[in-house]
């Protein structure tokens, strides 16, 4: 077996990880009982455990694969679960569950998908798949109501976001499709600003879906992370900064569309405005949240010595602003660190990559990360509307967690791909030289 | 495609660099802010339901205590003294914040800062408290109220030697209880009835309210002739009924009228309103505002509450154009304003050989194990003059007793020194006061008593008739043994 001083360093990141984590969750329980968990040993060992298949995996499957992203993914992972024990026990066993089990389809990502260029035939089944998964909540029957929005489906016990998982279907296929179509999308013919009819076609019906989602899900999260990834994408793939133009129209439309005709949409943009006229009522849980912020300061009352379950939703959707409360500023900038990290990786994943159908999933994956992370954080910190939609890796949410993982898997499979195709081409390289030499 | 990625890349950097900003915003500059919104109920919450220490007075009379009650609250806090001590205590309101010794030591009742002795300590083990005692004995406290009785005013009476506050009772007072209840709606209601009453009884007029000193200010005049124009105490000032003031028409008149002079122990034993006032011209501004400094004008006295009053006299340059104004400033009229607390620290630096030592209410923290976590210490404030000058001041404010206009504050027995000052307010109106120490020799106790505005100026009204037999009976108890 050759040398593999990446899964080395990638061992090292992941003790540290392991170590950090445990640490976070000692500190929890002497902030709340000022006493030791009877559990550290076990809970240390477990992560461990679950932390070393995932890299035994990337060991065996992808051994070039990229070292940062799975130790950065297990650190986000693992504070959020700390934060989600310490707020709601009951939420924190299905958490560890739901984390074995996005361990597994990480593995089983990287089994299944032996090359990322074999997505690419199977783009339309993706496709199909990934509007499946976007309609099934509306089924009768499966789907599901929680908080108003309609993105839930329930199988036997388990409820289900499809929607996580569609996200990346659907990125895989318009990776897929946006580069068999590049040429005809980029031609504008002679001296056109705008693109030819037919080219507009697949943008609106992105649009229509995005609506369709917002409309029909209420899901407004989910609807803007959809439609900013196809416009990034598009644009990734024609350079026609045209399309941006285009996206922007659409965008402004559909905002005020939404905004005119619905009440749930109105009032989110009324309580980002204001929420201090609404404190003690629909504005309450940006408040709180920025309540806990503004408490936290820059070092944080420590965790498990905030209130931070006086946000709502404070495991999930307003995860960061509890742990904001706790650690402070000090421990916010080191989760944006985190999430800036899977980005840069991701995006230097996608320019290393040689073939066009690797660097725009690559680079679209990235933008799911980017976009959701920015949609959430900045609706939590007032800089835009909030949205409800996960913190990736840190929120509560087994849906979420499953995708996000399956995500991880796929860019360090590209990523691998891309080590061992130049491997191969300085072998074959050095052999040639050889055979002149000898020859 | 690998520029496009490249800016994708840059893009969403520049967003992240967005959400750093904010945060920064968030959690460093408008931190503050978010962290004291009345609406934030974080942090009262969390001293809501955390043990809190007692608070007790010098003998051993329990005046703030925390009681565990079934409701969301957790803890309820009582003040088993009621308005006796509301001033002091202050309150601990869900709904209004806290007041008094209970913000004032609010870290130290939590136990927050009690030293720490273990890894238990550190990581913030929550059952340690920090138990109060106070300087004030009820005993002396109850004499004070009693003595002052249904008169607007306050009684400040404190150790000379090391400022230990001996009692301070401000009339009218408040019953803390009713603000720390658990109902919301009954709190909200006292709290309303309490901002209505327009006699003020939340406002701690002993330490937060100011007054014109009126003639007790005249110890302070005194003591810049002693210490700054020597040559003044012994220069005879004329017989006069009024003074003709320069600058102006105006003349300055003697109390009812009546005819005064002599030289400086004269003038202050029947506390001549016009030989003072000449005083005040003959040493000119900047003397008179430099002592005044000197006894701690123009600062607040550094008393362990929170917000104490800062007491007033102008900066020399205000009189360049406007001597009238120095003259009755000389007699602690018009431009000069102090804290029945101030006059009182006043009268304990004449006692102390001429320093001012800082006045403070608290005596021992204590851990609930009871360790003495922290004692009080004797530190000085101010160095109001020199001990020789002290000390003739002294036998001036002794003969005031003895045979001045402040002959109601005399014990059988004890040397007492003390100064009268009757201050014209709005009207026919004057507030009676007097400051004094005993005994004079070896004083153990300072004292100042204010009473707001009696009606009338007549002889009835004076500090020596209204003010003195209060503080005598404050410095007879004091002195109880």
């Amino acid at each position: 077996m050759t040398r593999a001083p990446r899964r080395d360093t990638e061992l090292g990141l992941i003790v540290l990880v392991a170590l950090i984590t445990a640490g976070a969750y000692a500190l929890a329980s002497l902030g709340k009982s000022a006493s030791l968990p009877a559990n550290i040993g076990p809970f240390l060992a477990i992560i461990l455990a679950m932390l070393a298949v995932a890299h035994v995996a990337v060991r065996r499957l992808a051994p070039r694969g990229d070292a940062v992203l799975l130790p950065v993914a297990g650190l986000l992972n693992g504070l959020g679960y700390v934060f989600i024990a310490r707020l709601d026990q009951s939420l924190a066993g299905l958490q560890a569950v739901w984390t074995g089990l996005g361990i597994l389809a990480f593995v089983a990502t990287l089994v299944v998908v032996r090359q990322a260029r074999d997505l690419e035939r199977y783009r339309y089944s993706f496709a199909l798949l990934g509007v499946g998964l976007l309609m099934m909540p509306l089924l009768p029957v499966v789907g599901r109501n929680i908080n108003g929005a309609r993105l839930w489906v329930r199988l036997g016990p388990i409820n289900f976001q499809p929607g996580e998982m569609a996200k990346i279907t659907l990125g895989i296929f318009f990776a897929a499709y946006l580069v068999e179509k590049r040429e005809l999308l980029s031609d504008f013919g002679k001296g056109r600003l705008l693109p030819q009819p037919r080219a507009i076609g697949p943008i609106l019906l992105a649009w229509g879906a995005s609506i369709l989602v917002m409309t029909a899900e209420k899901d407004l999260g989910s609807s803007l992370l959809f439609f900013t990834l196809f416009i990034s994408m598009l644009w990734l793939a024609t350079d026609r900064g045209a399309y941006l133009g285009i996206g922007a129209v659409l965008f402004g439309v559909g905002s005020f569309f939404a905004y005119s005709s619905f009440a749930h949409v109105r009032e989110r943009v009324e309580i980002w405005l204001d929420p201090w006229s609404r404190a003690a009522s629909q504005g309450y849980q940006l408040v709180q949240g920025l309540f806990a912020l503004g408490s936290g300061g820059i070092a944080g009352t420590g965790i498990g010595l905030g209130s931070p379950q006086q946000i709502p939703a404070a495991a999930t959707d307003f995860i960061f602003a509890a742990i904001g409360e706790e650690l402070g500023l000090l421990g916010t900038a080191a989760l944006i660190v985190a999430f800036l990290l899977i980005v840069g990786t991701g995006m230097r994943i996608a320019i290393r990559a040689e073939q066009p159908f690797e660097k725009l999933l690559a680079a679209g994956l990235t933008t799911i990360v980017g976009v959701q992370t920015f949609i959430i954080i900045g609706g939590v910190t007032r800089i835009v509307p909030l949205t409800g939609i996960t913190l990736p890796f840190v929120s509560y949410g087994g849906s979420s967690l499953l995708a996000n993982y399956v995500l991880l898997a796929l860019l360090i499979r590209i990523s691998n791909d891309t080590a061992e195709r130049r491997d191969r081409v300085a072998q074959e390289l050095t052999a040639a030289r050889v055979d002149r030499q000898h020859g | 495609m690998d520029r496009q990625i490249r800016r994708l890349g840059l893009v969403l950097m520049a967003l992240f660099l967005v959400l750093f900003a904010q945060l920064n915003w968030l959690q460093v500059f408008h931190a503050k802010a978010l962290a004291d919104d009345p609406r934030n109920t974080r942090r009262v919450t969390r001293d809501f339901s955390q043990d809190r220490g007692t608070i007790s007075s010098a003998d051993g009379v329990v005046l703030a205590q925390s009681v565990a009650t079934p409701d969301r609250l957790k803890r309820l806090r009582q003040y088993p003294e009621g308005d006796l001590f509301g001033h002091l205590t202050g309150y601990f309101s869900f709904t209004y914040g806290t007041e008094g010794l209970e913000r004032q030591y609010n870290n130290d009742l939590v136990g927050r800062t009690l030293p720490v002795r273990n890894v238990r300590d550190f990581l913030g083990d929550r059952t340690r408290t920090g138990n109060l005692t106070i300087t004030i004995s009820k005993k002396l406290q109850q004499v004070a109220r009693d003595a002052l009785g249904n008169r607007k005013g306050a009684v400040v009476a404190l150790n000379p030697q090391d400022g230990s506050i001996l009692a301070m009772w401000s009339f009218p007072s408040f019953d803390p209880n009713p603000l720390a209840a658990h109902d919301q709606k009954a709190v909200q209601d006292a709290w309303k009835s309490l901002q209505a009453n327009a006699d003020r009884p939340l406002l701690p007029r002993a330490f937060r309210e100011r007054y014109a000193p009126g003639s007790t200010f005249k110890v302070v005049t005194s003591a810049a002739v002693l210490e700054k124009a020597p040559d003044l105490a012994t220069k005879p000032y004329p017989v006069l009924r009024q003074l003709p003031l320069p600058q102006t028409t105006n003349k300055l008149s003697n109390f009812g009228n009546e005819a005064c002079g002599g030289i400086l122990p004269d003038l202050l034993k029947v506390s001549c309103n016009t030989g003072f006032a000449q005083i005040g011209l003959d040493l000119g501004a900047a003397k008179l505002s430099d002592q005044a400094h000197e006894f701690g004008f123009g600062q607040a006295a550094p008393l362990d509450m929170p917000a104490p009053a800062k007491s007033i006299f102008p900066d020399a340059s205000a009189f360049a154009h406007d001597l009238p104004a120095l003259a009755h400033s000389a007699i602690g009229q018009q431009d000069v304003a102090a804290t029945p607390l101030e006059m009182a620290l006043v009268a304990a630096g004449v006692a102390n050989g001429g320093v001012i030592m800082k006045p403070h209410l608290l005596a021992q923290l204590r851990d609930n194990e009871g360790n003495v976590v922290r004692s009080a210490q004797a530190d000085p404030w101010m160095r109001a003059m020199s001990a020789q000058s002290a000390s003739t001041l002294r036998d001036m404010m002794v003969a005031v007793v003895q045979s001045g206009t402040a002959t109601r504050a005399a014990i059988p027995g004890v040397q007492v020194a003390a100064k009268t000052g009757t201050a014209q307010t709005v009207g026919d109106n004057a507030h009676a006061w007097l400051i004094a120490f005993a005994p004079a020799d070896a004083p153990k106790v300072a004292v100042a008593v204010i009473v707001e505005s009696q009606p009338g100026l007549g002889d009835n009204v004076t500090g020596g008739r209204v003010a003195a037999p209060i503080a005598q009976k404050v410095l007879q108890a004091a002195l109880a043994p």
